[in-house]
Order: C-alpha cells, then sequence, then structure tokens
C-alpha cells in the first residue's frame, strides 16, 4: 500500500489548490462513480435474445443495465448501475468470458511459506484487487 | 516440487512448494529447464514493487517442456520444448488482436490496484506481484502457462536452449524498444543500459536499419559485450558527460532515437542522483529518472524516446519542457512479445539473433539466492543468471 501514500501525497502535492478551486465552483462534491462499465469485444446482438449469456442475465434483475455498441464498431459496452465490489467482480468475469470463453483462475497455484498475517492479507487483498475501489 | 520464493525485501529462498495443476481448460503446465534472471526483478527484491508477499514464487523469462495441457488447449502438445513470453495474453481482446499483448484487458484477473494507481491495469505477468495478476513465477520445476496456445512457442530444433530462453522476454523487449521507435534507415541509435534488454535493443536497431548506435553504461565488462556482440560504440557515463559526447558524436543534431533500458533503478551521477535516492527512499517519488531524463535531454528535436525500463508511478522532475518544445514522441510499454517471438525464434534459427552471451552464469536452481546476489550487485561479470531445476 506504499504506492498508494504516495499517489495521494504526489495528488496532494501537484493538484491540491487546483482542486480546491475547482470543487468551490462547482459547489457539489462528486459523489461514488454511479455506473460501472467494461467493454466486450462482440456485436451487440451476441448479447440480447436467445444470445445473451446468462451471467448478464442474471445482472439485469437486480442491476439496471445499459447495453451500447461502442463508437466504430469496436465491441459493445456494457454499464451496470450502482455496482457494488461484487457485481463489479461479476462484471469483469463476464467479459473475460464472452471474450475467452472461461474466467482465469489464480487461486491454487503453488505458493511458498506465508505468514501468518500474509495467509490472511492474501485473500483479502487479491478480492480488494478484483473488485477494484470505487 | 522446489521453488525460488520472495521473502521479503532483497531475500529470496528456495523453498518446497505444491506442484502446479491446470486451473483453466486453456492451462498448459510447462517443466521448466532454464529460468532466468532479469532487470525487472531487482525492482521486487528491492521492494519497489507493491503488492509482493513472502511465499510469492518468482521468475518470468523461461524455457521448458509441455508436460500437460487443458482440455481447450488446441495446439500446444506434450513433449514440446517452448519458450513462454514473460507477459500474459489472452489472444483474443481488442488490445491483444491488435498485437498490444502486453495491454491484454483479460489475463490480470485483479486490476484494482493499477487501475487505482495508473487509470487502467496491465496484462499479467508471470511472477511479478499481486498487482500483475499474483501468477506463481518460473523459477521452479514446473510452471503453469494460461492461455497456453497463445503464450508458448515452440522453439525450432537448431536453436540451442542458452539462446531461446531470452526470446521470452530480453530479446522481445529489445526488439520492441528499436521497433516501436520507427527506425529509419541512416538512424543514429542511443541506448541507455548494457543489460541484456539495452543489448538485445542495440542488435535490433541495427538490424532495423540504424546506422549507428551508441550504448550507455557504467560497467567495463557490460560495455565490452555490447561493443564485441551487437557492433555498437559505447560511453562510459562516469568518464565523460554523456550529454556533451552525444552532441559530439553526432554533429550537434542528438541522437534520431533514444531508448531508455535502465528503469527505475538508475543509477548515476551528482547531485540529481542525491536527490532521486532520497526521495525514492521515503517514497516521496516511486521511481528514480535519471536515465530517462537524459534520453529526453540528449534526443534531437522531433526525436523519438523509446521507454523499456520498467517504471511503475511517478518520476520527479520530469522534463515536459524538452519533450513539448522539441516535439519528441515517447513511446513505451511493457512487452508484446508474442508479436515478435515467432520471427525472433526464426532469426535465432538463421543465426541472424544470438542472445546466448547474456547467459553468464548458469547455476543449479538450489544456487538461485546466490545468483540474485551476483545479479544484483553485478558480481563477476554477471550479466543473467539462468537456474536449471
Ligand atoms: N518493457 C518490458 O517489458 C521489460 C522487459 C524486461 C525488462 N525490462 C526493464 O528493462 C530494464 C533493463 O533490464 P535488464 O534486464 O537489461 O537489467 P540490468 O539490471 O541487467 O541492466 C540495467 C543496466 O543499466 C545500467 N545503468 C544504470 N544506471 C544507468 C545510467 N544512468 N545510464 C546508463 N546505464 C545505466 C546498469 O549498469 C545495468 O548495466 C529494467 O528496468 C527492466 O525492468 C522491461
Ligand atoms: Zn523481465
Ligand atoms: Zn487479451
Amino acid at each position: 500500500m506504499v504506492a498508494k501514500r504516495s499517489l495521494g501525497l504526489a495528488a496532494l502535492a501537484a493538484g491540491g489548490a487546483i482542486a480546491v478551486g475547482y470543487r468551490r465552483r462547482k459547489a457539489v462534491r462528486p459523489g461514488p462513480a454511479e455506473w460501472f462499465a467494461v467493454t466486450v469485444d462482440c456485436g451487440p446482438e451476441e448479447l440480447s435474445g436467445a444470445n445473451r449469456p446468462d451471467a448478464l442475465g442474471r445482472l439485469t434483475e437486480h442491476h439496471e443495465v445499459r447495453i451500447t455498441p461502442a463508437p466504430g464498431g469496436r465491441g459493445t459496452e456494457i454499464a451496470v448501475h450502482a455496482a457494488d465490489g461484487k457485481v463489479r467482480e461479476e462484471v469483469r468475469a463476464l467479459k473475460q468470458f464472452l471474450e475467452t470463453g472461461e474466467v482465469l483462475r489464480v487461486e491454487g497455484q503453488p505458493e511458498g511459506h506465508r505468514t501468518v498475517l500474509g495467509r490472511a492479507a492474501v485473500p483479502v487483498s487479491r478480492q480488494l484487487m478484483r473488485r477494484g475501489v470505487r | 516440487m522446489k521453488a525460488l520464493c520472495w521473502t521479503g525485501v532483497n531475500e529470496v529462498a528456495v523453498e518446497e512448494v505444491p506442484d502446479p495443476r491446470i486451473l483453466n481448460r486453456q492451462d498448459v503446465i510447462v517443466r521448466v529447464t532454464a529460468s532466468s534472471t532479469c532487470g525487472s526483478d531487482l525492482h521486487l527484491l528491492d521492494g519497489y514493487v507493491p503488492t509482493m508477499m513472502a511465499g510469492d514464487v518468482i521468475g518470468h523469462e523461461f524455457l521448458g517442456e509441455v508436460v500437460e495441457t487443458g482440455p481447450d488447449v488446441r495446439d500446444r502438445r506434450v513433449g514440446e520444448r517452448v519458450v513462454v513470453c514473460s507477459i500474459i495474453g489472452c489472444g483474443r481482446c481488442r488490445n491483444c488482436r491488435a498485437e498490444m499483448w502486453s495491454l491484454c484487458d483479460n489475463s490480470n484477473p485483479d486490476p484494482g490496484f493499477l487501475e487505482t494507481l495508473n487509470g487502467h491495469a496491465t496484462a499479467g505477468i508471470f511472477g511479478y506481484s499481486h498487482a500483475m495478476g499474483g501468477f506463481a513465477g518460473s523459477h521452479a520445476e514446473y510452471v503453469r502457462v494460461p492461455y497456453g496456445d497463445v503464450n508458448a512457442f515452440p522453439v525450432p530444433e537448431g536453436v540451442a536452449d542458452a539462446n531461446a530462453v531470452f526470446a521470452s522476454d530480453a530479446v522481445p523487449t529489445g526488439w520492441m524498444g528499436a521497433d516501436i521507435a520507427g527506425i529509419r534507415p541512416g538512424d543514429v541509435v542511443a541506448v541507455w543500459g548494457c543489460g541484456g534488454v539495452g543489448q538485445m535493443a542495440a542488435r535490433a536497431a541495427f538490424l532495423l536499419g540504424a546506422e549507428r548506435v551508441i550504448a550507455i553504461d557504467r560497467l567495463p565488462e557490460r560495455l565490452e559485450m555490447t561493443a564485441r556482440h551487437t557492433g555498437a560504440e559505447t560511453l562510459d557515463y562516469e568518464e565523460v558527460d554523456v550529454l556533451d559526447a552525444l552532441k559530439e558524436m553526432t554533429g550537434g543534431r542528438g541522437p534520431d532515437v533514444c531508448v531508455e533500458a535502465v528503469g527505475m533503478e538508475g543509477h548515476g551521477t551528482g547531485a540529481q542522483y542525491a536527490y532521486d535516492r532520497v526521495k525514492q527512499a521515503v517514497r516521496l517519488q516511486t521511481d528514480r529518472g535519471l536515465p530517462l531524463r537524459q534520453a529526453i535531454h540528449a534526443c534531437r528535436k522531433g526525436g523519438t524516446v523509446s521507454v523499456l525500463g520498467v517504471y511503475l508511478g511517478f518520476v520527479d522532475k520530469f522534463p515536459m519542457g524538452a519533450v513539448m518544445n522539441k516535439g519528441l514522441t515517447l513511446r513505451s510499454g511493457q512487452q508484446h512479445g508474442q508479436r515478435y517471438i515467432p520471427m525472433l525464434l526464426e532469426r535465432m534459427a538463421a543465426g541472424e539473433v544470438d542472445a546466448s552471451h547474456l547467459l553468464t552464469h548458469p547455476m543449479a536452481l538450489e544456487d538461485a539466492p546466490r545468483g540474485y546476489e551476483m545479479f544484483k550487485n553485478k558480481e563477476d561479470g554477471c550479466v543473467r543468471a539462468v537456474f536449471t531445476p
């Protein structure tokens, strides 16, 4: 997490003054991102009707989902509203599945001796990084 | 099996770990026959790559034999001798299909850290921290290779192991540095760093039409090796002022292309170096950037700076003024190995590319901790230590 701390520091040093000015003018603080979006390398027709993947069907049951052709015919954008960490993980998995036919796994690989702390930290940090913070 | 694990800053150890197994249908398992140290590992050793955890198996530049294939593997066969690209691609996303394999969207299952740091994540890399996907590395008896059909390449019979192993990383990286810089016949190319990557960039520059290549380092044995094996002229940055020397050697113009093959632990002389070290040590900047600044400063007006050295975060005193006012083009990236490896193996078979001299220290995997010590401290002329399990 060292780099993250310095990321914050650098942002503070470089952009602090500008950010303050910006906020004052806008009056409102931007909230957390409302949509989580990925672009999948397939045509929109592959995501609808009989072709619609089950995972996408499940997402639409609980979330507003927007499916749009990307400009220039460069794939299809899938945006999910109010996506929490678990949903973000599902959306990333959906993209992987649509493009490569499977969801890549890293759990279960060889590893050497973990410290007690490490044994607890590996799955937690993995989950954090898989979901991403927002 | 035995594997080399990162156990802490500047600490590695050979440990007994479980064998890898097929985790995805497109995986292959490779029995490793040669696995090399790389300058990128020094960033891990020195603790500049966050998200390393004690117990992580490291190593990413390797050669071996396919011993098992997942049910959806179509092209790879058990028994094939293969070199595996250090950076993992899926072969199907838009970036892979555009031959920008290190920008793969799917091979890094845990992209969150890099997304926060950089906006978007890089592809997965073997043995290179959890931020890069947390893949077990190749300093081991066996390694699991995801998307085996696109990441493992059969090696032509006539190419020796000692040459082919570097088709995994150093050779395609060097080639990419020259290729993305758009070298044109008659160009003068300067290369910072005479490690495996810099040497291969120098060689590639000539093969792509450069008329003169000037390689820069301070280690006499590396300078001599670079001159002998690539035909480049050399500069010792502890002996001469690099910027003055390059101006003089290029009639005041500066090199057309500057390749930076040093990375975030760039060494240097003088006050700027001291400043960089202190700031990096207290994490006020993550990356030291002296050779990068030099490359930008030296480059001719309208020229191209090609950055192969690895940076992860921020460099201080980045000379944006020079980039802007000299109209420079900046190119960079982790290597797109899959784009070059088949061609490079052919060139190796034809005798046009030979990297085997980089292998200065063949060692048993058991001796890998000593190998890293030698490689890190550049002892005994070590350019690359290569481990055999
Ligand atoms: N882009 C990629 O995909 C990729 C792949 C492999 C390696 N790399 C990176 O390329 C860089 C070089 O790798 P390597 O394996 O050749 O490493 P290496 O450690 O063997 O070589 C680096 C060389 O740079 C020299 N050097 C240090 N400071 C210098 C300076 N100020 N001016 C000139 N030379 C200087 C060192 O003396 C050394 O010889 C590393 O940063 C590594 O992480 C990138
Ligand atoms: Zn490497
Ligand atoms: Zn891909």
